[in-house]
């Protein structure tokens, strides 16, 4: 027993993520260049930087995938490698992302959509596999608190969906499957000033001591909503500086150029 | 050998002639019954008939008294029954008012024939062989203004090894009549060879649906000629997923103006099948619409045609014609053939098509896989839908879950083999 609480205690102390100078090419050509990035429980990250600069690419790499395989360096989820993990396993461990831009799927309904994804999770944490009845309930109370209408979830997934919808169903999918590390990819991009609040009073009501949040993202003001423990630059592959939210209102006010320039 | 065989089968049509009267298209049709087509003519390139080489077959002599222990799935339909290629009254509904059966004489029979010899049909093997061959051609009439609400199925049965069947049906859909009619192949002979003529009159529409799901060894080389009259809509879909080789190949033609024409279907393939839809639309006046979607599915070493032939005349101006085909390869050794052939001669028209063959969608596959779910669940979860898509906006409401169940039954084989 007390050597299980032991264990656990090791645990705890680790980063929830921790990048440790990944490397990454696309087509030959560098994209990500030896970025590190520790991530605590309980924390929330916001990562910010120009167009072009590896964001998306960060994300891919570490949801899992195809294609996005580090060259070099090293990704631990709770102290777990993830290098050996499919994309599939790393969502059942309890990594999500908030894809920048969700997919559509004609032909496969939302609900059973979300009950495969649950169940997947559930089944991989020992938890028992929600019947149907069950699953309609719970997802029916998600969805009500992200303002998302039943008949959205009756629809294909993500088809005709509006922008702003695409991005509160991904919400909705986030708040479902309860993850550990959540990566948000320009979640606010495409939303309107009432979507933004929902969409971020959304992502708040999920944080908690447990889990930790990455959002990426162009924008200060949606740091205004969730606000970050800790902002990252990244540019050209790397993270050129951190520091608490002061740097978001810099970035707001000067742009990336002093900043790239001073790096 | 291809001519030791074509003679064979002449002979063997000839004898077959004379069991039944010799009527005057029967012995037209067999004359003009040169050879099987050569794989150097275009349209039968990709799907060659080589194979009819390998085995002799003799036209059936339909037995009328033969039993059948197929079932309907479908509480209260009206069943219209062919058996060795041959009406089986005596095994077929009693058709509500509005509707009939009726065996077509002498006459008319030769209208049948003109017919699809003034068509572009006119050189497809079963014209001739099936004319020829044919126990008698049935005509089914919808009268005017008569709204059918029953569902009617039509079961074609029977047949043998080394036989051919030659099931031959004429719908009439006069003025502002509307039916829905589900069609099974389920034949067990060497050689199909059904004929369809269709005559769709002013706003009279057809939800047609047909299942091509005759014996794993058998061929089936059905020929669908159909006229569409002024505001009339044929909404047809075609499920192909059983036979050694199936050709299900239709030609519409838009004859009058506002008409509307839907031509989808799905194949289904797996070990050594060769599944072919072959079509030709022909928009001969203005303002009608015509959109094709066809999706396939392959395993094994399977292989899947796709022929969509969109012909629009000179005057044929407002035509709206969207075709699309997609093919889904599981398995290395499956081929996919799509020949898209847009002929187009009017100036004010719009007109899509698109055609692709591949793989499951990598953009798709892993959205499905970042949600935790495996790999292999997220295919199968993808091939369902891809044709879930197809049959929701294809057929009406009411058939929906029947067509996904049958297609299914195909799918879960070739699913337990290729994910
Ligand atoms: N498959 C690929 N092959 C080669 N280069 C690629 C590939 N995919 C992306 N890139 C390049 O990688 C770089 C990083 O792209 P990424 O999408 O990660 O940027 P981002 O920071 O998310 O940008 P944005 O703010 O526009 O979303 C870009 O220069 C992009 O062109
Ligand atoms: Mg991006």
């Amino acid at each position: 027993m007390g050597n299980l609480n032991y264990l656990t205690n090791i645990g705890r102390k680790m980063p929830l993520l921790e990048i440790k100078n990944a490397k990454l090419k696309l087509d030959n050509k560098d994209i990500l260049k030896g970025l590190s990035l520790s991530v605590n429980r309980g924390e929330v990250h916001a990562i910010m930087g120009p167009n072009g600069s590896g964001k998306s690419t960060l994300s891919y790499m570490l949801a899992g995938r195809d294609g996005y395989e580090l060259a070099s360096g090293e990704v631990f989820l709770e102290g777990q490698s993830l290098s050996d993990m499919e994309a599939d396993e790393r969502a059942r461990s309890g990594l999500f992302l908030a894809f920048q831009y969700p997919v559509e799927l004609p032909g496969v309904g939302g609900m059973s959509f979300l009950r495969e994804a649950v169940n997947s999770r559930r089944k991989f944490l020992g938890e028992e596999e929600l019947d149907h009845l069950a699953f309609v309930k719970e997802a029916r109370k998600v969805a009500s608190k992200m303002f998302v209408k039943d008949e959205m979830l009756k629809r294909a997934v993500n088809v005709g969906f509006s922008g702003g919808e695409k991005k509160r169903f991904e919400i909705l999918q986030m708040a479902m499957l309860k993850p550990k590390v959540s990566i948000l990819d320009e979640t606010d991009s495409g939303l309107d000033v009432d979507a933004l609040k929902i969409v971020s009073d959304g992502v708040n009501a999920q944080r908690n001591d447990e889990n930790a949040i990455v959002v990426i993202t162009h924008y200060q003001r949606l740091l205004d909503y969730i606000v970050p423990d800790f902002v990252h630059i990244l540019s050209d592959g790397n993270i050129i500086k951190s520091g608490g939210p002061e740097l978001a209102l810099e970035v707001e006010k000067n742009g990336y150029a002093g900043l790239i320039n001073a790096a | 050998m291809l001519h030791n065989v074509k003679d064979n089968y002449i002979i063997s049509v000839k004898d077959h002639v004379s069991q039944f009267e010799e009527k005057s298209f029967r012995k037209l049709a067999s004359n003009d019954f040169k050879s099987w087509p050569s794989p150097r003519e275009e349209t039968w390139r990709l799907s060659r008939l080589g194979f009819l080489s390998r085995k002799e077959i003799t036209p059936i002599k339909p037995n009328l008294k033969k039993q059948i222990s197929s079932v309907s799935k479908f509480k209260g339909s009206k069943i219209i029954r062919f058996v060795d290629g041959a009406l089986r009254e005596d095994l077929s509904s009693k058709l509500p008012q509005g509707a009939s059966l009726k065996i077509l004489g002498e006459k008319d029979s030769l209208r049948c024939f003109h017919k699809f010899k003034d068509s572009n049909l006119k050189n497809h093997p079963s014209t001739n062989v099936s004319f020829s061959c044919t126990p008698s051609i049935v005509k089914l009439t919808i009268e005017k203004d008569v709204k059918i609400k029953d569902l009617f199925e039509i079961i074609y049965e029977g047949g043998d090894d080394y036989t051919s069947v030659h099931p031959a049906l004429y719908i009439e859909l006069k003025d502002n009549s509307i039916i829905t009619i589900i069609e099974r192949f389920n034949h067990l002979s060497s050689l199909i060879m059904p004929l369809q003529l269709v005559e769709l009159k002013k706003n009279a529409s057809i939800n047609s649906l047909k299942i091509f799901n005759d014996n794993q060894q058998s061929y089936n080389l059905s020929a669908n000629c159909t006229f569409l009259s002024e505001k009339s809509n044929y909404n047809s879909f075609s499920l192909i997923k059983g036979g050694l080789f199936t050709r299900s190949e239709t030609h519409a033609y838009l004859k009058g103006e506002n008409c509307n024409l839907n031509l989808n279907g799905v194949y289904l393939s797996c070990k050594n099948q060769h599944h072919d839809l072959t079509t030709a639309i022909y928009h001969d006046v203005p303002n009608c619409t015509s959109k094709q979607i066809v999706r396939g599915v392959l395993g094994g070493k399977s292989t899947g045609v796709f022929q969509g032939k969109v012909r629009v005349a000179p005057d044929a101006q407002k035509t709206d014609g969207q075709q699309m085909s997609r093919a889904i390869l599981l398995s290395e050794n499956a081929i996919a053939n799509a020949k898209p052939e847009l002929e187009i001669y009017a100036d004010d028209v719009i007109c899509a098509h698109g055609a692709t063959v591949g793989e499951i969608d990598d953009d798709q596959l892993f959205y499905l896989k970042s949600r935790g779910i495996s790999e292999k669940k997220a295919k199968q979860i993808l091939i369902r839908a891809f044709l879930k898509d197809i049959i929701n906006e294809s057929v009406e409401e009411s058939i929906q879950n029947y067509v996904f169940e049958e297609a299914e039954l195909a799918l879960s084989e070739i699913i337990s083999k290729e994910i």
